[in-house]
């Protein structure tokens, strides 16, 4: 089976409101919690994750009233400000080992001593951008979830785009950028559990990145299984 | 969570991701509505952006990112080198896949780096030596990146863009076609074609339609001992002066004078290029003449000298190990953009920075170099020694230097110390000899060892000793042993280091004290993990030698020598002429002797022309401590015949176009237009120069993509290499690789070198010498049994070879003659190595296993713990000699003008004339004795490789033409603006230029790039065969536009090839000798940067 052939499985329905989610999410983790707080208070999401197969405690991210200040300090805390914590919302930092091609050269660490910010997949998804010809707009790095879910948001849309029209020839080159952006969202795993352990299992950004890791996980399976 | 769902481990990643939902587990008409629901998605200025304006994006251009990509194979890819710059990178020759029917073999897609090379790959690794030409082609090695998904892979290395442009110079449609005759007067560009034969007779045999004879006259040769006995014989009267000139009288330059040697000498080689081949086989040992000229005076060559007599070991350049290094000086050199060289260095240097090295950079300009540096040390031109002492100064005030360093006297005690070098610095020197050597055991009575070691002061005992008996010498040392004063070579140094205190030192420079106290400190703080890496700069004024030796010996006060992070001397390579071959050894061949044409190495007062023309001062310069490589007085001594005439001239301007590179070479025509001063010139060449244009003959000469050639490596890494650059393609049929076209006529002449039994194989057998190919692909062979032999190319690879070079070389590529020149069992290895370009070291042993695993991605030689690069804190290969403050050999020769000896140590010196006047005061307060204040520098350009390349219209597109810069304050007081029309007045010529007006640098100084103002290289209109050919100047290939202004770089037209002003052309004249630029008496280098100038506007603006 070809990626092609996963538009047997895929409409542009459900690749539409897949680039509708992703974008949700790629403006909130990079810091518009005005968004969040709209989700919040209407339960939208709440109700987009009970459509989801897996048993996710969404509840912290229902709530009436939102204090929008305390959801702004937390989500500085947690991904803004160096600090007990913060949980860098960038996959090179969550890598279990440095990379060796952005390993410093420095004499003054050994080989494999230390990690490095802006490391491969920072390269990868930075080249992954070039070759698409486009530089998201969301992180501050080519390795921000903010901006690896941007892009991805982006290449959905225009698979959905290109199954509505079913002329479009592009069609594979889009899930090939998808497919190459999944697989480099294997991180948000530890990046869950490192915010969860900050954060704390109620936590509003930790249902957050509980869902993010979860629309991912489905899509990539949905190439997972076309392949 | 649950636990239900599926795990799945990222092909990528390797992270293991668990907790999916199933496939099926999803209602997506459900979450399609859910998604829907979230009002949010509506917000304006929420996650409006989120929601992408997607139109333009993914289309196919407009991102400067392409997308698409040809396939090819490895049968279309031939590896050689470059020839565009002097660095000579190892580069791949890609192909066309179609190559229409012009005279051409093959047309040329791309020139990219050669990936199996770590100069080309920077800063990544290579890829391993084994590696399969196809896999390493077509991008599909592992370890490699893939083109699908990185964009690039390694199948190609790194290129300049003067590299790129290689194209243009092969299919420059002012190639040189057939063999050309001169009609009318030397220069005036009338030209006939001729035969091969025809032009091969006329040199050989002479001709009487332009009156010159013919090498079968001209040659003549004798042995020197049998010549010298016969001249003892004539001295004690056992032989009479006649029967001495009758005998020699055919075969002797002068028989007045024997020691002028044979008259072969008066058949003089001027080129840069395959100096194995011909200088040492065809002309040395062929010919038996000594004067087989390269490039070196009009290059570095004083710089080369004054490191070379720096160290014991050769050390010929100053390079650092840039990868460990803390504190870099660069000094009069600019690494990002030349000197072996842009594509090497700069990613190294770049790396290096990022990783935290400190890099100053001393220049009169803002370099490329210098604009990266975290200081820009702005010294005056010519004044770098006073910089160089006054640091020294410095770091003996503050007792930075390194005393355990300087205190071991030889090799056991340095290994003690885990120093792989030792200084001569507590090395007794015989103050009061005339030539002030250094003592030997010999010379004292000093017991033990033998009579020709050094002496020291040993530390223990008090008592004079020999050096390689000593733990530790002495180092301030001023007695009296055995009669004879002595002192050590470190107070020697000391009390040249004191003659002038920090504040003169920095007036002399123009540097300010504190920030030679801040050098010097910064030098001295960081162990061995400092280094300087100097060149051009302080080297080509008449000074160069002790600056260089100056800036040198400021290494030895921290012992910086093969150390990780600090001065590295590698020159590994493999064997090239002997080996297999002995291809450095002609049976039967004649040995050159005499006095050479430039008179290197010889001192004037012990020749027979020093009686003769009444001692001092001698006619001309001689330079008795360099080699006989002061290129820029060829033209004239031919002019004064001096010390002899010179009967026929071959050059090859390709490399050696003297009249744009010599500092006043613009008055070389003059002497090549004059058919007395020299009878026959024959230039071998690929356009029509500005030095070729006035030959006799013009023979068309392949380019580096079209020959054979083994360009020297690089002194500056960790890893040994050999560069074999081949013939990749053919665009003149008719044109021959001069080695060919010599080999025809040294056959003519019976001659040895060439022909039946020329080379000798490690068996002694004999081999033919016929092309090209008997000689490169034997030293193919050297190459590949060097050290542990390559392994065999097998049958793919060898149907491969063939396959490949027929394409580039079409019916020019005949398999059995290269095949045929080394043995059925040698082959296999000889195509392994040309089928790579080359050698290339490995970095770690089972390189492939573990590149395969870990990628390019990393620095093996660098980082691996099995590195073949470093030896624990040193670097592998090493100088391991001893390091000179003392030079014992310059004080062996005088000075021609007054018979002064050299000194033996670095000083602070003016820049002079021949007879000492000054031209640039240094040291002393004189005068100007003109109204031209400005001092004139000059620079390698970036985007021109030399004067070869200014065909190429690529190149001369992104710069067209040289603006002179100047500083905005000497600016503003000649009311100059940026992009003005300037008038330089350099007194004895004035030039026309546009200026650049610019912080970058130094007030009081200007300057500009060379290898612009060409007068030749097809700027001139020529007639051949009575056919008018328009020269490529102003507007030629392009519409109306308009040009850059200087430092704005919007427009991009190229101008014609003889844009703007050459530099070398404004350089002042020697005042004594009146026909050529200033030079170096002890180093031997043309004065490059001796230049004032005078600048004013044009018109009003």
């Amino acid at each position: 089976m070809t990626r092609t052939d996963t538009a047997t499985t895929r409409t542009a329905a459900v690749a539409d409101a897949q680039a509708d989610l992703y974008g949700l999410l790629a403006a909130i983790l990079d810091g518009e919690t005005d968004v969040l707080a709209t989700v919040m208070q209407d339960g939208s999401l709440v109700d987009v994750t009970a459509t989801l197969p897996v048993d996710i405690d969404a509840a912290p991210l229902e709530c009436k009233e939102v204090d929008e200040d305390a959801l702004r300090i937390a989500y500085d805390n947690l991904f803004v400000v160096p600090g007990p914590q913060y949980v860098p919302p960038v996959a090179s930092a969550h890598r279990d080992q440095p990379s060796e091609a952005f390993e410093s050269d420095s004499p003054f660490h050994d080989e494999g001593s230390a990690g490095e910010l802006l490391g491969d997949p920072a390269s990868e998804m930075s080249s992954l951008y070039d070759r698409a010809g486009v530089r998201p707009s969301y992180g501050d790095f080519p390795d921000h979830v903010a901006a690896q879910l941007e892009f991805l948001a982006a290449v959905t849309r225009l698979e959905a785009q290109a199954l509505e029209t079913g002329t479009d020839d592009r069609l594979e080159r889009f899930r090939t950028y998808q497919h190459e952006t999944l697989e480099q969202l294997g991180w948000l795993d530890t990046f869950h559990r490192a915010v969860a352990a900050t954060d704390g299992p109620d936590g509003v950004f930790t249902a957050l990145v509980t869902v993010a890791r979860t629309i991912t996980a489905w899509h990539a399976r949905d190439y997972s299984m076309a392949e | 969570m649950t636990d239900s769902n599926a795990t799945h481990t990222d092909s990528k990643t390797g992270t293991e991701r668990t907790d999916e939902p199933t496939a099926d587990g999803i209602d997506r008409r459900d979450f399609v509505k859910a998604v829907g629901g979230i009002g949010a998605l509506s917000l304006s200025g929420g996650i409006a952006g989120s929601v992408l304006e997607v139109d333009g994006w993914f289309t196919d251009d407009g991102h400067g990112v392409g997308t698409e990509y040809g396939d090819y194979e490895a049968s279309d890819v031939i590896y050689t080198t470059c020839g565009q710059c002097n660095t000579f990178c190892p580069i791949k020759v890609r192909l066309a896949d179609e190559s229409g029917t012009g005279e051409y073999s093959s047309l040329v897609r791309k020139l990219a780096g050669n990936p199996y090379s770590f100069l080309n790959t920077q800063p990544h690794a290579q890829v391993p030596y084994e590696s399969d030409p196809e896999d390493v082609a077509t991008g599909d090695l592992e370890g490699t990146g893939e083109v699908d998904t990185s964009k690039w892979s390694l199948s190609g290395g790194r290129i300049c863009l003067k590299g790129q442009a290689g194209i243009q110079t092969a299919f420059d449609t002012y190639r040189l076609r057939k063999p050309m005759k001169r009609v009318g007067p030397r220069g005036s560009d009338e030209w006939k074609t001729i035969s091969w034969e025809q032009a091969i007779e006329e040199i050989v045999s002479g001709d009487d339609e332009l009156g010159h004879d013919g090498l079968r006259e001209l040659w003549g040769y004798a042995p020197e001992d049998e010549v010298m006995d016969d001249w003892e014989a004539v001295q004690t009267g056992e032989m009479s002066k006649q029967e001495f000139d009758d005998r020699y009288e055919d075969v002797l330059i002068d028989t007045d004078h024997p020691d002028l040697g044979p008259k072969a000498n008066q058949i003089v080689d001027v080129g840069g290029f395959r100096r194995n081949f011909i200088r040492n086989r065809l002309w040395h040992q062929g010919l038996g003449s000594v004067n087989s000229i390269h490039h070196a005076g009009v290059c570095g060559l004083s710089g080369v000298m004054g490191f070379n007599r720096s160290h014991a070991g050769t050390k010929k350049r100053q390079y650092p190990d840039i990868e460990n290094c803390e504190y870099l000086l660069v000094w009069g050199t600019n690494p990002m953009v030349a000197n072996k060289g842009p594509t090497w260095l700069a990613p190294k240097l770049t790396n290096a920075i990022e990783d935290g090295m400190r890099m100053d950079v001393v220049d009169p300009r803002l370099s490329k170099t210098a604009e990266k540096a975290d200081e820009w040390i702005p010294v005056k031109p010519g004044a770098d020694a006073a910089l160089a002492l006054g640091m020294a100064r410095w770091i003996i005030e503050h007792e930075r230097y390194d005393e355990t360093y300087l205190r071991n006297p030889d090799e056991d005690a340095a290994e003690a110390d885990n120093e792989p070098t030792w200084s001569d610095a507590t090395h007794l020197v015989l103050v009061d000899e005339d030539e002030q050597p250094k003592a030997r055991v010999g010379d004292l009575d000093v017991p033990g060892a033998d009579d020709d070691s050094f002496v020291v002061l040993d530390a223990a005992t008090g008592e004079p000793a020999p050096a390689s008996e000593v733990d530790e010498g002495v180092l301030d040392v001023d007695i009296t042993v055995d009669g004879r004063a002595v002192k050590s070579v470190w107070t020697l140094y000391r009390e040249r280091v004191f003659e002038h205190d920090l504040e003169e030192y920095a007036e002399m420079a123009g540097v300010d004290v504190d920030r030679i106290d801040e050098l010097a400190d910064e030098f001295t703080s960081h162990g061995k993990r400092a280094a300087i890496m100097a060149y051009r700069g302080p080297a080509k004024h008449t000074n160069g030698f002790y600056a260089t030796r100056a800036i040198s010996t400021l290494q030895h006060l921290i012992g910086n020598f093969d150390w990780k992070g600090g001065q590295i001397t590698p020159y590994a390579g493999y064997e090239t002429m002997s080996g297999r071959y002995e291809l450095g050894e002609v049976p039967d061949g004649h040995e050159p002797w005499g006095i050479p044409l430039l008179r290197g190495g010889v001192n004037y007062e012990e020749t027979s022309l020093f009686e003769r023309d009444d001692g001092y001062p001698a006619k001309r310069p001689w330079f008795p401590v360099a080699p006989p490589m002061a290129t820029q007085e060829l033209y004239a001594s031919a002019d004064d015949e001096y010390p002899y005439g010179v009967e026929a001239l071959f050059i090859r301007p390709y490399s050696n176009n003297h009249v744009m590179s010599a500092a006043g070479g613009d008055t070389i025509p003059d002497v090549l237009q004059d058919e007395d001063a020299i009878g026959l010139i024959v230039a071998s060449d690929t356009v029509l120069g500005e030095t070729s244009r006035y030959a006799d003959y013009v023979l068309p000469e392949p380019t580096y993509l079209e020959r054979w050639e083994n360009f020297g490596t690089y002194p500056n890494k960790r890893l040994a290499d050999e560069k074999i650059s081949q013939p990749t393609i053919t665009v003149v049929p008719d044109a021959r690789p001069f080695e060919e076209v010599l080999i025809d006529i040294w056959k003519e002449l019976d001659l040895p070198g060439v022909g039946e039994g020329a080379i000798s194989d490690a068996d002694g057998d004999l081999w033919p010498l016929d092309t090209a190919e008997d000689f490169y692909v034997k030293l193919a062979t050297n190459i590949a049994y060097d050290r542990d032999p390559v392994p065999d190319a097998d049958d793919e690879e060898l149907e491969l070879f063939e396959h490949a070079h027929e394409k580039g070389l079409g019916e020019h590529f005949d398999l059995e003659e290269w095949r045929s020149a080394v043995t059925d069992e040698e082959w296999p290895k000889a195509v392994t190595v040309l089928n790579r370009g080359g050698r290339f070291e490995q970095p770690i042993d089972d390189y492939a296993e573990t590149f395969a695993q870990r990628g390019h991605d990393y620095d093996y030689a660098g980082r691996h713990p099995d590195t073949n690069a470093y030896e624990g804190d040193h670097m592998r290969y090493k100088l391991a000699s001893r390091v000179n403050f003392y030079d014992e050999i310059s004080p062996t020769g005088k000075h021609a003008y007054d018979g002064e000896r050299f000194d033996p140590l670095p000083r602070v010196a003016d820049v002079v004339h021949y007879n000492r006047d000054v031209q640039v005061p240094v040291k002393t307060d004189e005068e100007l004795d003109h109204d031209r204040p400005l001092q004139l520098t000059n620079w390698k350009p970036r985007t021109q490789g030399m004067h070869r390349t200014t065909g190429s219209a690529w190149l001369r597109e992104t710069q067209p033409e040289n603006p002179v810069w100047i500083n905005p304050e000497d600016a503003r007081e000649r009311g100059l603006e940026n992009g003005d029309r300037v008038r330089i007045d350099a007194g004895r010529r004035t030039v026309e230029a546009t200026v650049r007006v610019t912080g970058g640098i130094r007030p009081g100084v200007v300057g500009t790039a060379w290898g612009f103002g060409r007068q030749g290289g097809d700027t001139t209109d020529t007639t051949v065969d009575g056919e008018h050919r328009a020269g490529a100047t102003d507007g030629y290939g392009h519409a109306d536009h308009s040009f850059d202004t200087p430092g704005e770089d919007t427009a991009g037209y190229a101008k014609g090839r003889d844009a703007g002003f050459a530099v070398n052309h404004v350089q002042p004249l020697d005042d004594e000798l009146g026909d050529v630029g200033l030079s170096d008496p002890v180093g031997g280098s043309n004065a490059q940067f001796a230049a004032y100038v005078e600048i004013e506007p044009v018109s009003e603006r």
